[in-house]
């Protein structure tokens, strides 16, 4: 079954993407933070077992935080974004890494640069940074360039010229 | 029996680049594996949503050292999906012809690469020696042997330099030429026959839910290719093969597929292929204008929406998510590297079980590059 | 040079001389720690293979610190790796040199606002060398590893001195961008 057809029988709104350059149809759809696991494992039992990425988008305005789950389908040759919005100030969701293995890497990723929590995914903690301890860097109101200024352009140098042997 | 750990890298000669594996090991065999990335970060993600759409052409190539330009493509792919743009045919070409040249380039790297782990130190010499040929077109094309920054939303930066198809045809002809010596010096080697057969086997059934794309899919006996499964730039009208295991062609079929034979020798082929798409596209290459006549570039507006472009790279599927709410700058990227799924999920469950001078020949095959898992 | 080297033939080569014999046998036998930190390292293999060919010049790579004369930055600097540039430099027996490639470690370069890239390498270990691009060019590289042999030659490459004169300074601003430094 496509897309499409899958859609229609869950009874989810979609709407298409526009694709300039690449050749597929790429679908994306609004879908219940409580439903989405049935959905994914109806997608995955319908020929759309490759899980491209798991991103999160922080929508600082609206207060939420979305996950986006992509599948693609090698038989179909569509694309599926799935999105979820979760609240901004404490973003918690279950993890699916039973659905696809690498989901747990990208869980462990958003939840160090989102805060993001991720239940059953004992993984979660320091991957990609050492020694954080600021709020995470990937949200919105994480101001780079200050904390760049701050913590790298305090550091003073060490006196030059030194000794000649 | 007694565990040991073992930590290979990051400053150590058998890892790709600045990573780190943390072993266990019982007696020679690898017990349990894990990769420890974040050497490279630069949080690109973040950077990109603080510059401005044409800003960032000149920042993401660092996102993938060995092969800068599909990044390049895959943004300027992302954007022209949300403006609505459809770019000159030439531009399409041009664009093929880089993609080609820089896989090519990142095959030489990534065979040669794998032949110092296993100990034949000669390749490396020869091939980086004749991946040269490769950037010096590049550096005629685009003025950098490295990061180009030449592909760009709406086309490519100039058009192709006086002489340089005819310069083009005579680097794929010694290249071509010198693919017999690759063959004796490792293809037909009897180090890499004992070697690398059955040797770091992915599970074929398990490839796709892995999330393994690229030549390391390609070597489990699937014949997806981005660029005919989902194609882009000029490829639908180029003619090519998607070289896969059992389809070995002049090369033996040793082992059962899936093992760092396969995924060597999917490469060697797939560098055939590039130059024969190569010479199409010296033959097809249409006249005509190489970009679109675009607005202001610091002021660029960017329909709200969200995007998302793949290309294949040397290493697998390399797509950006672009997100737009309207404004000069994007509001999110998403890298999806191909190495994020090998270099983490793929080889920590494929290493235990291994020996330890296996582990760096199976983490070289896999083409993990570091960089795009990070970012 | 270091006071650890006595001349070990006083009545034949004279006092003056020991040193410059020293200087021309250590510029010559450059080994580097084959440590890729960042992308930099992308320029190393056709530097190191046949088309550059280092190896005329006595430079070749080197899989352990312990063995090295030569560190080479390769480029942006994130945090994490910082720690390890220290951990890999202060493994290096004495005299050792630095080259910094690339323009993320004089200044942070294009990363000048990551949150994670350190800015000036200098501030936390001495530098001997910087070469300036993004990124070098094999020639530049060349460049640089001449220029080294001929400070080496003048004695004007002293960084390894510097690191012990000021080495409470450097460990005070390493300790201010990493906590732990014992994991």
């Amino acid at each position: 079954m496509n897309a499409v057809g899958i859609f229609k029988e869950l009874g989810i709104e979609y709407e298409e993407m526009k694709v300039k350059g690449n050749k597929d149809p790429r679908y994306r759809a609004k879908v219940d933070p409580e439903k989405l696991e049935d959905i994914i494992l109806k997608f995955k039992n319908n020929g759309f077992r490759h899980f491209v990425a798991l991103s999160c988008v922080d929508w600082i305005k609206e207060g939420n935080m979305e996950l986006i789950y992509h599948l693609f389908s090698y038989d179909n040759l569509e694309d599926v974004f799935l999105s979820i919005y979760l609240p901004r100030d404490q973003p918690k969701y279950k993890s699916l890494r039973h659905l696809f293995p690498q989901i747990e890497t990208y869980e462990r990723e958003i939840h160090e640069m989102f805060g993001v929590e991720f239940e059953g995914n004992d993984r979660l903690g320091e991957f990609i940074l050492e020694d954080w301890e600021d709020m995470p860097p990937m949200r919105k109101d994480f101001d780079t360039e200050k904390y760049a200024k701050e913590k790298y352009g305090s550091v003073p140098l060490v006196e030059e010229g030194g000794e000649k042997e | 029996m007694k565990e040991f750990e073992l930590f290979v890298g990051p400053q150590h000669v058998g890892v790709t680049g600045n990573m780190m594996y943390h072993l266990w090991v019982d007696g020679d065999t690898v017990v349990k594996a894990e990769t420890h990335v974040g050497y490279l970060h630069r949080g690109f993600e973040k950077l990109m949503e603080r510059r401005s759409w044409l800003m960032n052409v000149a920042l993401i190539p660092r996102i993938c050292v060995p092969e800068p330009d599909v990044n390049e493509a895959v943004y300027a792919m992302a954007v022209e999906s949300l403006m609505d743009w459809e770019i000159p045919e030439r531009a399409k070409y041009i664009r093929a012809m880089v993609l080609e040249l820089a896989r090519l380039s990142a095959h030489l790297l990534a065979i040669s690469g794998y032949a110092g782990t296993i100990g034949l130190y000669t390749i490396p010499q020869w091939l980086i020696g004749d991946r040269d040929y490769i950037l010096d077109l590049f550096e005629q094309l685009t003025g950098a042997r490295v990061y180009h920054i030449y592909i760009f939303p709406g086309g490519v930066r100039w058009d192709l330099p006086n002489g340089f198809l005819r310069k083009l045809e005579k680097v794929l002809n010694y290249l071509e030429s010198r693919f017999k010596l690759y063959d004796d010096l490792l293809f037909q080697n009897k180090i890499f026959f004992d070697r690398a057969p059955d040797v770091g086997v992915i599970p074929k059934e398990k490839a796709i839910e892995w999330g393994v794309t690229g030549p390391n899919l390609r070597a489990c006996g699937y014949a997806y290719d981005v660029r005919k499964v989902d194609p882009y730039a000029a490829y639908p009208d180029l003619d090519f093969e998607i070289p896969h295991y059992p389809k070995f062609g002049d090369f033996e079929v040793l082992g059962h597929g899936c093992d760092c034979y396969s995924r060597m020798v999917v490469r060697r082929l797939e560098m055939e292929q590039s130059i024969r798409i190569l010479r199409q596209i010296i033959k097809k290459i249409p006249d005509g204008p190489h970009t679109l006549k675009l607005p202001n570039p610091l002021a660029w507006k960017v329909p709200a929406g969200y995007a998302y472009a793949r290309v294949e790279s040397s290493k697998g599927e390399y797509g950006y998510l672009v997100i737009s709410d309207g404004g000069k700058m994007p509001y999110r990227v998403h890298v999806r590297g191909p190495s994020y799924t090998h270099g983490i999920n793929v080889i920590e469950k494929i290493a235990p079980g291994l020996n330890i001078a296996d582990f760096a020949q199976t983490a070289f095959s896999l083409d993990v590059c570091p960089p795009d898992i990070e970012r | 040079m270091t006071p650890e080297n006595p001349n070990p033939l006083p009545s034949i080569i004279p006092e003056k001389d020991w040193k410059k014999i020293q200087r021309m046998l250590s510029k010559r036998s450059l080994w580097m720690v084959h440590f890729c930190t960042g992308c930099g390292a992308m320029e190393m293999p056709p530097t190191m293979t046949s088309r550059y060919d280092m190896e005329r010049f006595g430079i070749i790579p080197m899989a352990t610190p312990r063995q090295a004369d030569l560190l080479l930055v390769t480029g942006y600097v994130a945090v994490k790796t910082l720690k390890r540039i220290v951990r890999v430099y202060e493994q290096m027996q004495d005299p050792k040199y630095v080259i910094a490639f690339g323009s993320c470690p004089i200044n942070g370069g294009i990363y000048w606002d990551s949150y994670n890239t350190i800015k000036r390498l200098d501030k936390y270990i001495p530098v001997d060398m910087y070469i300036a691009g993004c990124m070098p060019r094999p020639e530049a590289i060349m460049d640089a590893f001449l220029k080294l042999m001929k400070d080496i030659d003048e004695g004007r490459a002293d960084g390894w001195l510097r690191y012990k004169k000021y080495y409470e300074k450097y460990k005070a601003n390493q300790r201010r961008v990493f906590k732990r430094w014992d994991e």
